[in-house]
């Protein structure tokens, strides 16, 4: 007996669920004799049902349903919106005390009398006025665009059942794994290896369809809606033109029930305070019924719910003036925020657009509530506001709570998972971009210039943290609330689709966990919560003194003097100086070589210039020198240093100034005192007339057909940086600062030496043996390289 | 009054259970750490593909960690839905006792009263009554929440 009745009231309260919409959808099109004899089929089953199972109330109310129904049916009645009402009124009673049959409770004490009086007084009224109950007449129109009518057949199956279902199959897929170790442990035979293979299929589809067994059409989560539209838009005196898509999306069973409240809400806040009444859409040009939108689908491995009215949004003045009026907000940090950031305070508690509290919402149920409902299960809330012309909330729910892709790291020498969807990035702790910095025991992790609070997971968890090898793993970890934070890892090892249950309160109760996950390997791994974490480790939550932060910044600019950009680098002497970066035209390394010194100024070639050095430095040790380049806009000069630093802002006008010289004064940079150069002296120190070269002629090769004048000499010349001409210049114009250099030893070439040694030029005679072959001979034996470039250069040997 | 009680050393302590509370006894495998929670809480331990959390009853009474060369047994229980693995020093016998419960008499530690329901006698020998929710409920949660 106590089963049948049980199955009784199962059967009823899924009935009326599925009913509810079938009766707003009736009421739209009375005319449509599939629902209504859907219904009147309902009212039948439970009149006949309660008769044996001795239940007097729900035989009564069914009974009284009926009648109507079937005058209805014969046509002597019409299906006006208030017979509706007092048929789902009806429901609602038989609903109430399934529900109460089913817990075991005392069937609530009320009289049904009045509930079946309206049937009847319908009869009454309707001969009155009949066109008056027209016009009260707020049908909801309800379009299921994918509505199929034919049902799956199903049975009913305890919750228990699937899940201990789930269980084994759990249990199975690890006994396989471990069999699966064992079997490549041995050596392999291949019959077994494909019976093993054929065992593993079918575990596997076995657990997809368990795992399936789960899921729930979102139909379910639509079900009340049309009913709730409907009785919304009757006491708000509202037409809504009411759209259902996706029903048939499917989604985790635990994860509908989560959706459900949060939903509802959203759905209620839209028509109460989102859609205008008809007089007021009528004046602003808009279609006297709402459109209020439900669509459900599938995109990727999240349900995505958007929620639609061509209402009139939300206002944000209003928001932002509430917000101020409570407190909550300054006005100067009110007239700084983005719109973005206006719209956001919907999400915080206690403000509501409402101008009045309504019975449907505006309760202090906000919001707030429905954001914080909705980020527990993982999800996301979106708005898109469209003021004056509706507004559009997004709900993006995880397809599954147990099943989400996961990243492994290691830390303490244990495994955690952490959501994968919480993790921004990942890097190592030397990559370039990354910088972390410790202060007060505070540390701060700055990748690419935006500043994270930094943890170390062992350090939250009060963990041992072991040395290691390679470099840490630093993630850039977001939770659903709060602002990103940077968290330092052993390592990340893996990359895995988890199954999540569930962990004791115990565990639940650090507030770091999220849940647990048991791997392939056996092990039992904790699901990281990275707003547990945020909170564990006291991490400052900066997103929310934006305003206060943006304020500060802004007073910073005004209060403090103009800054410019310098570059911080070291003298060759050793001091660090500051020169602006503006006259700096590019860093490069020099060769040494290349720098010389002439009429007492230093000057170094670059690209077949010379180019005056201007702190004077010469005598440069190593192979390559930092220099920097400096123009004036056009004049040029070069600035050799020990080594650039760093570029750093500094103010305009040194803290401490110094009117002449080379240094325009010192300035402090971060608590350094840093002497700046002036780059008015720095020009104003050069040669005012470009340098020449001086003392570097042509090198003229007399000899330029012979061989090793022309493959060994002239290029050790070139390198040297000397111009090198192969052969005498035919028209014979020697310049005399030009060197002659030749090898020969007729008299001829003699000759014509002397005849460039009286046009004022240096004559080199270099010979081929390594001993002069005379006192007389002033000739350089030609491998004497240190003699024939000191001859070359003008220091006469 | 002939019910089965699961008899078992405990912190040192001679400890009765009903046998309706226990789901099994196993020898404790692998045990992976919680960080960041108490002595009392030794871990998470996979038991087929139920994962169970293995609670160090003795360093919940006498707030002394087991060593982990001398955890032995647990008593496997299900409470509030969850599964913990209760650590026991040893585990002697399930048996019957015809007289069932008795009432407390002399003074009890004041770290075993908020476990300890009454004593059982077996074999002429007095063992705690303890309810192993308690552990959970009176003992681990409070002291998590703390």
């Amino acid at each position: 007996m106590d089963e049948l009745l049980q199955e009784f009231i199962s059967e009823t309260q899924e009935t009326l669920e599925a009913l509810a919409g079938e009766v707003i959808a009736w009421e739209a099109d009375p005319a449509d004799r599939d629902r209504l004899d859907a219904i009147f089929r309902f009212f039948h089953t439970v009149k006949g049902s309660c008769g044996f199972l001795n239940l007097p109330r729900f035989e009564r109310l069914s009974h009284a349903a009926e009648d109507v129904l079937s005058e209805i049916r014969a046509g002597k009645r019409t299906a006006d919106p208030a017979t509706v009402s007092a048929v789902l009124g009806i429901m609602d009673r038989i609903a109430e005390l399934a529900e109460a049959v089913a817990i075991g409770a005392a069937l609530p004490q009320e009289n049904d009398d009045h509930l079946i009086n309206a049937l009847a007084e319908r009869d009454e009224k309707e001969d009155e006025a009949p066109a008056a109950a027209e016009e009260t007449a707020a049908p909801v129109a309800v379009a299921r665009a994918s509505g199929g009518q034919t049902v799956p057949r199903t049975i009913r199956l305890p919750l228990s059942l699937i899940d201990q279902l789930m269980n084994g199959v759990s249990d199975m897929v690890l006994a396989r794994n471990e069999l699966s170790r064992k079997l490549r442990e041995r050596t392999g035979d291949p019959e077994l290896e494909s019976a093993f293979e054929r065992l593993s299929t079918c575990v596997a589809d076995m657990r997809d369809a368990i795992s399936k067994t789960r899921m729930q059409r979102v139909d379910r989560l639509f079900t009340a809606i049309p009913r709730m539209v409907r009785d919304l838009g009757r006491d708000l005196g509202k037409r809504i033109d009411l759209t259902l898509e996706g029903g048939d999306v499917e989604m985790d069973r635990e994860m509908v029930e989560m959706v459900v409240d949060p939903l509802t809400h959203i759905v209620r806040n839209s028509i109460d305070h989102g859609i205008e009444t008809p007089e007021q859409r009528l004046a602003l040009g808009k279609p006297e019924a709402g459109r209020l939108r439900l669509e459900a689908r599938q995109s990727g491995n999240q349900i995505v719910i958007e929620v639609s009215d061509d209402g009139q949004g939300i206002d944000t003045a209003r928001l932002v003036d509430k917000a101020v009026k409570a407190g909550r907000l300054t006005a100067d940090a009110a007239a700084r925020m983005s719109e973005a950031e206006k719209l956001e305070l919907i999400f915080h508690p206690g403000l509501s657009t409402a101008r009045q509290v309504t019975a449907v919402s505006g309760r202090g149920v906000g919001m707030d509530v429905v954001r914080a409902n909705v980020e527990r299960i993982g999800g996301v809330i979106a708005l898109d506001n469209r003021p004056g012309r509706g507004l559009t909330i997004m709900l993006r729910v995880p397809l599954t709570l147990t099943i989400i892709p996961g990243l492994i790291v290691r830390a303490g020498g244990l495994h955690f998972a952490i959501p994968r969807a919480a993790v921004v990035e990942i890097l190592h702790d030397n990559n370039e971009t990354l910088q972390i910095s410790q202060v007060g025991g505070a540390k701060i992790a700055t990748i690419r210039a935006v500043r994270h609070s930094m943890i170390d997971l062992e350090d939250v968890l009060g963990m041992e943290k072991p040395g290691q090898q390679g470099p840490r793993a630093i993630m850039v970890v977001r939770s659903a609330t709060g602002v990103p934070f940077a968290m330092g890892v052993s390592a990340v090892d893996n990359h895995e689709e988890l199954v999540i249950r569930p962990a004791s309160p115990l565990v639940m109760a650090t507030g770091v966990y999220a849940g647990m996950t048991l791997p392939d390997n056996g092990k039992p791994m904790l699901l990281l919560d990275a707003a547990g974490l945020a909170n564990a480790a006291r991490l400052p939550n900066i997103a929310d003194d934006r305003a206060a932060l943006l304020a500060h910044e802004a007073e910073d600019a005004q209060s403090r003097v103009e800054m410019v950009s310098a570059l911080r680098f070291e003298e060759l002497s050793g001091e660090r100086r500051l020169l602006k970066l503006s006259v700096i035209e590019r860093v490069e390394d020099i060769d040494a070589h290349l720098f010389g010194r002439s009429g007492g100024r230093g000057f170094v070639r670059l690209d077949g210039r010379l180019v005056p050095v201007a702190n004077g430095h010469q005598g440069l040790a190593g192979e390559k020198v930092a220099a920097l380049r400096l123009r004036d806009g056009s004049r040029e000069a070069c600035y050799p240093v020990a080594a650039v630093l760093d570029i750093v802002d500094m103010p305009a006008v040194p803290d401490m100034v110094a009117m002449h010289g080379l240094l325009s004064g010192v300035a402090v940079i971060d608590g350094e005192h840093l002497e700046v150069l002036n780059p008015f002296a720095l020009f104003a120190a050069l040669p005012g007339e470009p340098i020449v070269e001086k003392d570097r002629g042509r090198c003229l090769l007399a000899d330029g057909e012979d061989g090793w004048t022309r493959e060994i000499l002239a290029p050790l010349l070139r390198q040297a940086g000397h111009e090198v001409v192969l052969g005498l210049p035919a028209d014979a114009v020697v310049d005399p600062r030009d060197v002659v250099l030749f090898s020969g030893a007729d008299d001829v070439r003699a000759t014509e030496m002397l005849a460039a040694d009286m046009l004022g030029c240096r004559v080199v005679h270099l010979r081929a043996t390594p001993r002069p072959s005379g006192p007389q001979d002033s000739s350089i034996y030609r491998y004497d390289q240190d003699a024939l470039m000191a001859a070359v250069s003008g220091s006469k040997a | 009054m002939n019910q089965l009680y699961l008899l078992a050393r405990l912190a040192g302590t001679r400890v009765a259970v009903a046998t309706r509370e226990v789901e099994a006894v196993v020898k404790l495998a692998d045990i992976s750490p919680v960080p960041g929670m108490g002595a009392h809480v030794a871990g998470l331990s996979a038991l087929r593909s139920r994962v169970l959390t293995i609670i160090d009853v003795a360093a919940l009474i006498l707030g002394r960690r087991t060593p982990a060369e001398d955890r032995g047994h647990a008593i496997i229980a299900d409470i509030s839905g969850h599964s913990y693995g209760l650590m026991v020093d040893a585990v002697y016998d399930i048996c019957q006792v015809p007289e069932g419960e008795l009432p407390l008499r002399g003074q009890l530690d004041p770290a075993w009263l908020p476990y300890a329901g009454g004593i059982v006698e077996h074999e002429g020998q007095p063992y705690l009554l303890v309810s192993l929710s308690s552990f959970i409920e009176a003992g681990a949660l409070v002291q998590a929440a703390a």
